[in-house]
């Protein structure tokens, strides 16, 4: 496509073309191109050019149809991400792009665009600032945020991580090129995609699709690290991986040598609930538990029946361990939480315990 | 202390497990045994895994596998371990096909053993096996909780 270096227009003109384009393309496939065509006169604009473009179909639309624009206008307040948008909005207005965008649409049934197109170009004459211009795609990344026609939540999130590489990733066209024309087959099969690739970046569905993998991967990736104590410092997907998996690991340890130290334990135990849910694990961490050598206790339960105290009540039966040769000290995965927890419908287990150990005796 | 979290469902079910375990066991006066020890020891590790399994039910992957595990684990064996081993060979080849086209450089090696970690994990993709992973962390942590306090408590003298 040949390049009409226009020179640049007023500024009513300008944010017209701009719509009209907007409003021709529903797709992604077409911004690279356009880019391409814009980003010759004006390179400094493209940024901001994109970003128009990146207002969705239907409100681009809108914006053609709707005369008030006040409308958008009053819509919510910029997005923190707007810090692209700064650059100035002068695109050089150009008559003949706006009849090559509606060329553009290559769309087998679309022709509704471009008449769409051609019956509203007198209309946006009535956006007449720049400044106009600037609120409509301020408030677009957060239309952008709730917008989803047909794309999946991936897309979404990549449309705000793609404005900010966008900042990173300027120049080579090349490549939007090559992704154009890529992504002109893909619209034909779909042309549901409302995808927005990032400049510079191939517009593949492929790619794409393995993008928004790997955002949500990323995000997983973060949640595992605020759980896994330590693992915020730690950069890089594989020492983290690693981390993760030596959590787990010590985690799953850690259940058998609890349940081994249950089991030699408690032959005999009066299972109080409410001593389960308190604060007993204090004495666990005080005493150093060297073989685990308990006192042998004559065979007496004494059942306590009254759910509400403490179990300083409570005689536990204990026989003589045998010594495990292993020193064993409570460390540091014991939390002790010194709240007072009421456990509300204990009512029904505790006394079914109670019962189980009377018909034990 | 909300009645129907995850630490309260596990804690019922299991000391209703642990209460089973101690009425089925006839109480020696003397010392017990090594080997006795280590029977009740694998009781109550398999009875703290169900109950935790059983209070998460069927929602998450790894709760299913261990859940399934706990079932066949040595009566019926041969039959379930080769039903499964197929089932999982399946899901894992569907799993890499998609999920580890191109390779990504130090997920898979990792991925590998976070997959045996985790039970039920053989047969996911990186994104839901990180899922489950959480999920499952989360569980253990509440399992260790419970066990430690019911330990504390027990010990008490």
């Amino acid at each position: 496509m040949e390049l009409n270096a226009g020179t640049a227009g007023t500024g009513s003109l300008k944010t017209a073309s701009e719509r009209d384009e907007v409003a021709a393309l529903e797709s992604l496939q077409f911004t690279d191109e356009i880019r391409r065509l814009m980003s010759a006169p004006a390179t400094d604009n493209a940024s901001s050019f994109t970003a128009l473009l990146e207002l969705p179909a239907p409100q681009a639309v809108q914006l053609i149809h709707s005369p008030d624009s006040a409308k958008l206008i009053a819509a919510p307040p910029p997005a923190p991400n707007v810090d692209d948008f700064k650059g100035s909005f002068n695109f050089p207005f150009n008559s003949g792009l706006i009849e090559r965008a509606t060329r553009f649409s290559l769309f087998a049934g679309d022709g509704n665009i471009n008449d769409n197109n051609k019956s509203n170009s007198p209309e946006p004459t009535s956006y007449n600032s720049s400044a106009n211009l600037q609120k409509p795609v301020k408030s677009e990344p957060t239309e952008t945020e709730s917008y989803q026609p047909l794309v999946s939540d991936p897309t979404v999130e990549n449309r705000s991580t793609k404005r900010k590489d966008r900042e990173k990733v300027k120049g080579s066209t090349k490549k939007s090129k090559t992704g154009a024309k890529d992504s002109s087959d893909d619209a034909q099969k779909l042309p549901y995609v409302h995808v927005r690739a990032r400049r510079g970046q191939a517009t593949d569905s492929h790619s794409l699709a393995e993008r928004a993998r790997r955002e949500k991967i990323n995000a997983r990736m973060k949640l595992l690290q605020e759980l896994v104590p330590g693992c915020s410092k730690i950069s890089g997907t594989a020492l983290v991986l690693d981390e993760i998996i030596n959590h787990v690991q010590s985690l799953q340890r850690q259940v058998e040598f609890l349940s081994m130290r249950l089991a030699a334990v408690n032959p005999r135990i009066d299972f109080n609930l409410d001593s389960v849910f308190t604060a007993e694990s204090g004495s666990l961490m005080d005493s150093n538990f060297s073989g685990m050598v308990m006192p042998m206790m004559l065979p007496e339960v004494q059942l306590n029946g009254n759910r509400q105290q403490y179990p300083q009540q409570l005689h536990f039966d204990a026989f003589q361990q045998p010594v495990w040769g292993t020193e064993e000290v409570c460390n540091n995965y014991i939390t002790p939480e010194n709240s007072l927890l009421s456990y509300d419908s204990s009512g029904n287990s505790a006394s079914l315990h109670s019962n189980q150990l009377k018909m034990e005796l | 202390m909300n009645p129907s979290s995850l630490k309260s469902r596990f804690t019922t079910r299991f000391l209703r497990a642990l209460t089973k375990i101690n009425a089925h066991k006839p109480i020696s006066s003397s010392s017990p045994g090594p080997g006795e020890i280590f029977q009740r020891y694998r009781r109550i590790k398999v009875a703290a895994d169900k109950s935790m399994a059983y209070s998460v039910r069927s929602r998450r992957t790894w709760s299913r596998a261990t859940l399934w595990r706990l079932r066949t684990r040595s009566p019926r064996s041969r039959l379930a371990t080769h039903a499964r081993r197929s089932w999982v060979k399946t899901r894992s080849t569907r799993a890499a096909s998609h999920g580890k086209e191109k390779k990504e450089d130090g997920g898979t090696v990792e991925a590998e053993e976070l997959r045996e970690l985790v039970p039920g994990g053989e047969a996911m993709d990186l994104c839901n096996l990180l899922d489950e992973t959480a999920h499952y962390i989360k569980c253990l942590t509440t399992q260790l909780d419970i066990l430690d306090r019911q330990e504390c408590t027990s010990r008490e003298l």
